[in-house]
């Protein structure tokens, strides 16, 4: 790597040779603020090694990632006139809640197998981004019921690490399953649902997004809690 | 990408006579109010943990709680409310 400039280093970590989507965020900065967030990581890294609080380097990590994407260009192909809203005809307590992520989770053995490939690994996941963000989303079925051991996680947009330690952190079916039990909902939908969420805006706007609502329609859903990753 | 995909999932639903309620990370909280999106609940978290760190259940489950909470409390659109969380692995043996 002889003679490499900043600006190749910092852009390696988003889909390039160092592709680490925790940190691809830093192709968004200029080299001197992506110079900035490197030092001050390994500044915390280095008073890790002395105090063992890892709070200080999880915050800072966090904070860079807020502060690269909070500014990003604004989304000229869209406009938004309105204001969308559907006011509840009952309250949660009594309503038919269901879960529905862009976390790309499925039940094992019923892989969605994207561009019709079996078993496609995380890696070719993130190396076929710009595929997947052309392609209309697969929504997979996951019944809340589903144990752990058997729900998998595939998405080239996003780091797994945490949702394959627990699918809790962006696929929250279990945390649902509780609030059921409790009263809180009034009925949990059977079913969870969740696609890649890099996917081709348009088409989500014209067929898959309508064809999902119909679907939960027909079910008698009331309520969706979306979760983005 | 994946919070403007769920913003326009949600704008369908909603058109359609679904409540919806998202949870969105702080990084990506201006696509929720670019996108108009009826209610949103905005926690303090990094990607790919929108809930909060693995082994969190008691920050997961309060995130749900409050998501929830703004289908009943919402009486308009572009109701944005901030979750007031720390991100804190505290895993232990696989469930």
């Amino acid at each position: 790597m002889d003679g490499e400039s900043l600006e190749d280093f910092k852009d390696s970590f988003s889909y390039g040779e160092r592709s680490n989507l925790n940190f691809k965020f830093l192709r968004r900065l200029t080299q001197a603020d992506a110079a900035e967030v490197v030092r001050r990581v390994l500044e915390e890294a280095g008073h890790l090694l002395d105090h063992g609080d890892p709070g200080p380097l999880l915050d800072l990590v966090i904070a860079a990632q807020r502060d690269a994407y909070r500014h990003p260009p604004l989304q000229e192909r869209y406009h938004y006139p309105d204001s969308p809203f559907t006011t509840p005809t009952r309250p949660v307590a009594e309503a038919t809640v269901a879960l529905l992520t862009s976390s790309g989770h499925f039940v094992d053995g019923e892989d969605p197998r994207p561009f019709g490939v079996e078993d496609m690994t995380q890696e070719e996941a993130e190396r076929r981004i710009d595929d997947f963000l052309r392609a209309e989303p697969d929504l997979s079925t996951v019944p809340v019921s589903t144990p752990p051991k058997t729900t998998r996680v595939r998405h080239g947009g996003y780091d797994i690490g945490g949702a394959v330690l627990d699918r809790n952190v962006a696929f929250p079916i279990d945390h649902l399953r509780e609030l059921s039990d409790d009263g809180v909902i009034g009925d949990l939908h059977p079913d969870a649902y969740s696609f890649v969420g890099a996917a081709a805006q348009g088409r989500i706007l014209r067929h898959a997004a309508p064809a999902w609502a119909d679907m939960l329609i027909e079910h008698g859903v009331d309520v969706v809690l979306l979760v983005p990753v | 990408m994946c919070h403007v995909s769920v913003g326009h999932t949600a704008r369908v639903f909603e058109e359609r006579g679904i409540a919806t309620t998202c949870v969105f990370i702080d990084a990506f909280s201006h696509y929720a109010r670019q996108m108009k999106l009826p209610r949103v609940l905005v926690t303090p978290f990094p990607m790919g943990r929108p809930l909060g760190a693995p082994g969190d259940q008691v920050t997961q489950r309060s995130v749900v709680t409050a998501a929830l909470r703004l289908v009943d409390d919402a009486t308009g659109p572009e109701t944005v409310s901030d979750f007031d969380g720390v991100y804190r692995p505290s895993y232990g043996a696989p469930t």
